[in-house]
């Protein structure tokens, strides 16, 4: 494509590259390795629990126990290249030791939701056939019932506290054990992760292994994670991403991002590390940013980063509409927010004007808007700092085309909508085993998101909304992001989620959920709020008052589930 | 009533348990309390203007023999006691602000005890012991200030600090009421209820109108909570001391009664109140999606 075809690049900052030829590092170990010699001992991950207790790791120490680990899985527990390696916890300072031992022993890092039921992990853990789990003791009780269909011979066991100092160790596993009573016994043989490392290290003093013979044959194209995810079809399926895939995305991603400095970020990690935004964003980003990264095992709720922002100068963070707008509901967030914020970024779902606008308001910095997919890397675009545009999800990161193509796959004319297609370096190898879901979503190297976009002429693109969200209102195309966002500006609604539902009259008709700051809300209040902002064909026909709506792992509303409630309420009429 | 060993003892305690509430709090926090002083105006109003007022309607209601009734009015005009840090702690209340109530109210007690006790009951003729006005300060002020700098200095320090230090709390607030029965036990049989329900109310009272005051101010909820369990919760050791320098033989052993009962019943209703508003704390709190965001 000529440069005309990608106008956004007049966006690009003088130092944004716009095409990266080749990544820093030709894979993950080189990477890490690479990044460690260069910043040895300081601080690479903090650990903060809500009372503010709390480990760290210097990036030699992450480089040398994910050394020792890597070391145990290949000749303790001996692994193969290319094996699967689960990996099960919330943020906590095992996960990179975990996840950078998978990927220097030659391994396949799977990211596997902590929250998951018994019968999730078995669907994940059949279809992806790990060798070895590493989990945390508080979910370990799930395994026996989650290994039944797929036993997994290697069983390493981690903790919240890991590698803590004793005396808050010691405290957290008593609370954890006599008064959360959050961890149960372990009933398969298994070993904790700490022995795993001992193990790993006197292996490494008695036969003199390298551990980089592990990852020297490693090919940039080589699957580096398999990250499950419904797609769209709603199926469960592992995107295949390479080693390429991943460092080219955190590459491209921060060549957008300017004014942070190296060696001296402190990143907020509340989203968990197991999704893919965090996991190159914050994970691999941070580390190669040379930054510390604050780990909250969980930030629910909200109050439990409260210390984690007394004690620490944050730098940057990253979420989703859902903590942006939670912190900005906070007393405390309110009365002192971060003052060495430089900016966060928000990632994983549509971000609300109202909420961007509040945030800004409060913290006095930019919250900037990027999109992408798990079978991107996740990456495609960004909002260019200082050249934010509210509710636009921003241009395209360097080496990536996007296109909004109509159904039968052309581009449509300029300023219309379409489904968003990306090219890049980014996008996945494919679906793990799954050609026939692959097939549905790739033509030739294009990726098909199943989003619908509309690109400004100068490149800044909008979501309109998912392709299968589409509500059509007599032959009238509704998009529920935009009747959402209306509906959130009346000051009495906390939260807003519309859906279609089947009309008599218009074929289909729109419905919203809403959660309502006061009871005394009335269908009457929210439909002659709309009739100010809104054509008459977009009005919610019908609004139903809940306490709460089904929200997914990351915070997004799942309008699937409304609609399936939606339905099988009808059929039952 | 109380030994100079065990007056040691307990002094000893709350310094601790004061290093660990200072171990949750930073400077900020009492800035921001500064800032916008209208809970610290609020609180000292409350302080000094609804309790001896309570306690001086009890005291003219109530059939109460007069030692009993000198006595009520006495522990009325106290300022607010360490022990109402420890129990805004717990309910999750603004511990900053609880720290400056109590510093300002015991700073204005050595002009204002005198003053209210002397619109309330003109005749009286008491002695203020400073010392034990400083030792108050000393006790409060210094533990907290260490425990914030050990926060600063080492997080994992002070997360320590403030675990242990509400570990003894918890400890503490047992101990006062699980000791304080079988050295009072004939006392306790002795006492009239209407002895009994001025003890127990002035407490009850207090956090109630200090929290509706509070609340009709349009303080927030968090900062409401911390109103009152400041006002209901009085400096009760300081107005034993008080009587004891002012009074003597029979006719203080009958003042100091009160003080020593109600001692003994608002560590009972501050924990039923703490426990009431750490449920409505969590009430409050923002409900996010059930895993994590």
């Amino acid at each position: 494509m000529e440069d005309a075809a990608r106008p956004w690049r007049a966006f690009y900052g003088p130092h944004v590259r716009p095409e990266i030829e080749a990544a820093s590092h030709r894979t993950l170990p080189d990477l890490i390795g690479g990044v460690a010699e260069t910043y040895r001992s300081a601080p690479a991950f903090t650990c903060v629990l809500p009372n503010g207790m709390n480990g760290t790791l210097s990036f030699a120490q992450v480089d040398e126990m994910s050394d020792a680990l890597a070391i145990y899985l290949r000749e303790v527990a001996g692994l193969g290249a290319g094996d699967r390696v689960a990996v099960q916890m919330p943020n906590a300072l095992g996960f990179p030791v975990a996840a950078f031992a998978v990927f220097k022993a030659g391994c396949v890092l799977v990211n596997v939701n902590p929250l998951y039921t018994a019968e999730e992990m078995a669907k994940q853990f059949e279809d992806a056939e790990p060798h070895a789990l590493i989990i945390i003791d508080m979910y370990a009780d799930k395994v026996p019932i989650a290994t039944r269909g797929h036993p997994i011979p290697n069983i390493i066991v981690t903790r919240v506290a890991e590698f803590f100092p004793s005396m808050p160790r010691g405290i957290v596993g008593l609370v954890q054990k006599y008064w959360d009573k959050s961890v149960a016994p372990i009933e398969l043989p298994h070993i904790r992760l700490p022995d795993a490392i001992a193990a790993g290290r006197a292996h490494r003093a008695r036969d003199h292994v390298e551990v980089s013979d592990y990852s020297a044959h490693l090919e940039p194209d080589d699957i580096a994670v398999l990250q499950y995810t419904g797609g769209t079809t709603g199926v469960s399926k592992g995107a295949m991403l390479s080693h390429k895939n991943l460092i080219l995305n955190m590459e491209q991603t921060f060549e957008l991002v300017e004014g942070l400095e190296k060696g001296k970020e402190i990143a907020l990690t509340a989203l968990p590390l197991y999704h893919i935004f965090a996991f190159t964003v914050n994970l691999l980003g941070f580390w190669a940013l040379g930054g510390r990264n604050l780990l909250i095992p969980n930030p629910r709720p909200l109050g439990n980063l409260r210390r984690a922002f007394e004690n620490y100068r944050i730098t940057w963070m990253s979420g989703v509409n859902t903590l942006f707008n939670g912190l900005a509901n906070e007393v405390w967030f309110l009365d002192t927010p971060p003052r060495h914020l430089k900016f966060a970024s928000a990632g994983g779902m549509a971000l609300q004007a109202a909420v961007a606008e509040r945030w800004e308001e409060i913290t006095g910095k930019p919250l900037l808007q990027g999109y992408g997919l798990t079978e991107t890397a996740p990456v495609l675009t960004f909002n260019p700092l200082g050249k934010t545009r509210a509710g636009s999800i921003g241009v395209p990161v360097p080496s990536t085309e996007i296109v909004c193509l109509d159904e039968a796959g052309h581009p449509v004319p300029q300023g219309e909508a379409g489904e968003i297609a990306a090219r890049g370096p980014q996008v996945m190898k494919g679906y793990w085993r799954r050609p026939d879901e692959t097939a549905k979503v790739m033509r030739g190297d294009w990726f098909l998101t199943g989003d619908i976009g509309v690109m400004d002429a100068d490149g800044y693109i909008r979501i309109v909304d998912r392709k299968k969200d589409m509500v059509v209102v007599s032959g009238f195309n509704v998009y529920p992001n935009e009747i959402e966002d209306c509906l959130v500006t009346h000051p009495g609604v906390l939260e807003a989620a519309v859906i279609g539902v089947p009309d008599d009259a218009s074929g289909e008709a729109v419905k919203a959920f809403i959660v309502a700051h006061d009871t005394g809300l009335t269908q009457a209040d929210i439909r002659a709020h709309c009739k100010e902002h809104l054509t008459a064909y977009k009005i919610p026909k019908t609004v139903e008052f809940r306490d709460a709506l089904p929200k997914s792992n990351v915070g997004k509303i799942l309008r699937k589930d409304l609609r399936a409630a939606e339905l099988a309420r009808t059929a039952a009429e | 009533m109380v030994g100079a060993f065990e007056q040691a003892l307990l002094a000893a305690m709350i310094f601790v348990i004061m290093l660990g509430m200072g171990a949750s709090l930073t400077p900020r926090d009492f800035w921001l309390a500064l800032k916008r002083p209208q809970g610290l105006i609020i609180g000292v109003v409350s302080q000094y203007g609804f309790m001896p007022f309570i306690g001086f309607a009890m005291a003219v209601t109530l059939d109460l023999p007069e030692p009993i009734a000198i006595g009520l009015l006495i522990v009325s005009c106290m300022p607010g006691g360490t022990t109402s840090n420890i129990f805004t702690y717990f309910s999750k209340g603004n511990l900053a602000l609880s720290v400056l109530m109590t510093v300002t109210s015991t700073v204005f007690g050595v002009v204002l005890i005198p003053i209210v006790l002397l619109i309330y009951a003109s005749a009286l003729d008491l002695t203020i012991p400073r010392e034990n006005i400083i030792a108050t300060l000393v006790v409060l002020l210094i533990p907290v200030a260490i425990g914030m700098t050990l926060r600063k200095l080492n997080a994992n320090i002070g997360a320590v600090t403030e675990f242990m230090g509400s570990a003894l709390a918890l400890f503490f607030i047992a101990f006062i009421a699980i000791s304080w029965v079988p050295r009072n036990w004939q006392f306790l049989l002795d006492t009239t209820p209407a002895t009994y329900f001025a003890a127990i109310m002035l407490g009850v009272f207090g956090i109630v109108i200090g929290y509706a005051f509070a609340r009709i101010l349009r303080l927030h909820p968090r900062n409401a909570r911390t109103v009152a369990l400041e006002t209901g919760i009085q400096n009760a050791p300081l107005a034993i001391a008080i009587i004891a320098l002012t009074f003597s033989g029979e006719e203080q052993q009958g003042i100091i009664a009160v003080g020593a009962l109600y001692s003994l019943f608002i560590v009972i209703t501050s924990t039923i109140v703490t426990l009431i508003f750490r449920r409505a704390n969590t009430a409050a709190e923002q409900k996010l999606p059930d895993s994590l965001l």
